[in-house]
């Protein structure tokens, strides 16, 4: 009697635990297909770490898309909330919040996720539920395109606004190869899918050149790089650091320097920030410095209204323009929908885009093979010696 | 001899590099000060409370956060309205004295309403009092990495100015950590072994209510070990960011590393704390530079597990023995 009544709870509890989940299953589904009138508030996502040692990342893209919601917002005649999602800097905790994002019926797309890993963990949620997502920052290539026989690592409803890792670990390495005539390198990857696509076309570029090239492997987590360092060679001429926290690429520079080391630091997009300020050092990154650009002033300004003594890194802006293709295309949508849209409405929208004034300099428009822009680009920048970065080329 | 002489006919010692090889020993005595430093923390706290301290990295990280503050109030890196010498100091003493604070208010709101409760109950306190620092950090400071850019202090000379000890060649930046170090642990250990309060610890280490019973004031007690733990802690965070960045969940991976070495020592030991901290600070760098970079963390906690299988309570540790 009593193995009965086990038996029967054991079977209640699965029951209720299979409903649990078809509820879940049954409320993202209604999500996706359930009609937001336009003139509701329309919500935009923005999946990015929030908290944890990339925390600049979310405070960047966080404020440049809410400042987007505004200008674009208001200039579209959209009532827009950005809402916060925290992805840290791991794949599974951006993936609990992507379902959070997708249980939410207002909103109608998502700007990131900010990191590859996260990208590629979280897009067959996103398609699934028919949510455009718009990232500002994943690079890695596969995520858009095949590459070596290898299948693409995010699905149709992810879209980036900036040129991929493939354009910029060649024009590095050009830049390395031509300008700085190096014969040694030591590159370093974060273990992570971002640092180590980057550091693999950098890698196989150079040696193809016959340049001699070190790799090492580290964590984001490292703390001091004295013991990497010391493995690196005395006539090694440039340290590639694709890392994602600016910091890790400052320690590398300084190791170097206290073990007397000549090699230059050349970090990448996620090691363009304040704390990188080694005199010497280059960092390439996928926007230009919008506070040189004198057509860009108003919008900088503005957001230092709205963020009183802080600074922005590259990775701001282009939640901005990430945010604007959502709107435009969440407006397509209200105009075609006739005052009521869906999130199939928007994802389906987004590549029809177009937009003249971009956050980014120039014109966006997207490319017709994949979910890319049609024109990419990156901007080499050499840290000065009062630490500050001065943009000094544009790679394409 | 005849094994050392195979050993070394085996070795290609010709191959090696002498110069990495002394780096490596510099690296793992930097290292391994700093691990010590929070390391005595974790242990003198589990010594008399038997309580965890989870949140003892976070007061490391804001021993961290005062130096810098001290180094802006004096000007900066590069144009420091005193000695850049006297800052460094002020930079150690501000940390010490306002982690001491730190710890004081941890153990009275966090740990002593909790002190009769189950021993989980405390140690949640301590991973909620960790989180409630970082979060709050985040908030006052913002997320972006800092630095204290000792790479521009007295023209680059700390990082440049090198001194030769014996074979091996020390920045004087690194000698800062590991004298400065070794001085905290002598000051430590000068206290616990030749001050009254110093025997009281020991004796309610041994056996709080036999302490309380002999007319030791054990709250007294517990508050002055707060007191030496986190003000070491905020010398060990000044000193690390030395040489490292400041970002508000700084304290958890050292904070981690610091525990890690206080178990290898044998956790309630103070000289195993320290040898634990040197011990963990020369596995990771040789590790790193001879094993792998790549699987470096792996190696290290594979070391420890099987460390522990085999010595489960520690260098220094005694066992646990069990009263019936």
């Amino acid at each position: 009697m009593r193995r009965r009544g086990g038996i029967a709870i054991a079977f209640v509890a699965i029951v209720a635990a299979a409903l649990a989940s078809t509820a879940g299953a049954g409320s993202s589904a209604a999500a996706q297909i359930q009609a937001i009138k336009c003139d509701s508030t329309l919500k935009i996502a923005v999946l990015t770490p929030y908290t944890g040692p990339a925390a600049f990342l979310g405070q960047d893209q966080g404020s440049w898309a809410n400042l987007a919601a505004k200008n674009v917002g208001k200039a579209l005649g959209l009532k827009v909330q950005i809402v916060a999602a925290d992805s840290t800097l791991d794949p599974a905790v951006a993936a609990t919040a992507a379902q959070k994002v997708i249980a939410d019926s207002q909103v109608i797309g998502v700007v990131g996720p900010a990191t590859s890993g996260a990208a590629a963990g979280v897009s067959p949620a996103f398609f699934a539920a028919k949510l455009a997502a718009v990232t500002g920052s994943a690079s890695n290539t596969r995520l858009t395109k095949i590459v070596g026989g290898k299948p693409k690592t995010a699905t149709a409803a992810f879209f980036r606004v900036i040129a991929d890792d493939s354009l910029q670990g060649s024009v590095d390495a050009k830049y390395m190869l031509n300008t700085l005539k190096v014969k040694k390198v030591a590159v370093l990857d974060a273990q992570e899918p971002y640092s180590e696509g980057l550091a693999d076309i950098v890698e196989g570029f150079l040696k193809a050149k016959g340049v001699a090239v070190q790799r090492f492997s580290v964590t984001n987590s490292t703390t001091d790089y004295s013991a990497i360092v010391n493995k690196i060679d005395k006539d090694t001429d440039v340290a590639f650091t694709p890392f994602q926290i600016a910091a890790n690429a400052q320690a590398v520079a300084v190791a170097l320097r206290e073990q007397g080391k000549k090699a230059v630091v050349f970090g990448t997009d996620g090691t363009i920030a304040p704390e990188f300020k080694f005199p010497g050092s280059y960092a390439s990154v996928f926007a230009p410095d919008l506070t040189l650009d004198p057509s860009k002033k108003a919008l900088v300004d503005q957001w230092k209204k709205d963020n009183p003594g802080r600074t922005f890194s590259a990775f701001g802006p282009t939640s901005y323009g990430a945010t604007e293709v959502i709107l435009r295309a969440a407006k397509k949508a209200c105009i075609d929908g006739k005052g009521t849209i869906t999130r199939q409405d928007v994802l389906r929208r987004i590549k029809s885009v177009k937009i003249k004034d971009w956050i980014l300099c120039g014109s966006f428009a997207w490319s017709t093979k994949t979910n890319d822009p049609l024109y990419g680009a990156y901007w080499l920048f050499k840290i000065q010696p009062d630490g500050q970065n001065k943009q000094i080329a544009k790679l394409s | 001899m005849t094994g050392l002489a195979t050993l070394l006919d085996v070795l290609p010692l010709a191959a090696v590099d002498l110069d990495r090889l002394f780096q490596t020993i510099v690296n793992s005595a930097t290292l391994g000060s700093i691990y010590a430093l929070i390391a005595l923390g974790y242990t003198m706290v589990y010594g008399i409370l038997k309580l965890l301290n989870f949140a003892h990295g976070d007061v490391f990280m804001i021993g961290a956060y005062i130096g810098l503050g001290v180094l802006h109030v004096f000007g900066g890196a590069t144009t420091p309205i005193i000695s850049i010498w006297l800052v460094i100091l002020l930079m150690v003493l501000a940390a010490m004295v306002g982690c001491a604070v730190v710890g004081v208010t941890i153990e009275r709101f966090a740990y002593r309403p909790l002190r009769t409760a189950p021993r989980i109950a405390p140690l949640i306190s301590a991973l909620g009092v960790s989180f409630f620092l970082q979060y709050s950090m985040q908030l006052l400071f913002g997320a972006q990495h800092r630095t204290y850019d000792t790479f521009l202090m007295d023209g680059g000379r700390l990082f440049e100015s090198v001194i030769a000890w014996g074979p091996l060649d020390v920045s004087l930046l690194r000698l800062i950590v590991i004298v400065g170090t070794a001085v905290l642990m002598v000051g430590l250990w000068m206290v616990v072994s030749r001050t009254r309060m110093g025997k009281a610890m020991r004796a309610t280490a041994v056996d709080r209510d036999a302490a309380a019973m002999m007319g030791i004031d054990v709250d007294r007690v517990i508050v002055f070990t707060f007191i030496l733990g986190s003000a070491l802690a905020g010398a060990g965070g000044v000193l690390f960011a030395m040489r490292s960045d400041i970002y508000p969940q700084m304290g958890f991976i050292v904070g981690l590393a610091g525990f890690i070495a206080a178990v290898i020592g044998g956790i309630g030991s103070i000289p195993g704390a320290m040898l634990g901290g040197y011990l963990l600070g020369l596995v990771e760098s040789v590790t790193q530079t001879y094993i792998t970079t790549q699987w470096s963390n792996l190696v290290i906690f594979a070391v420890l597990i099987i460390f522990m299988l085999v010595r489960p309570q520690g260098l220094l540790g005694r066992p646990e023995i069990k009263k019936v």
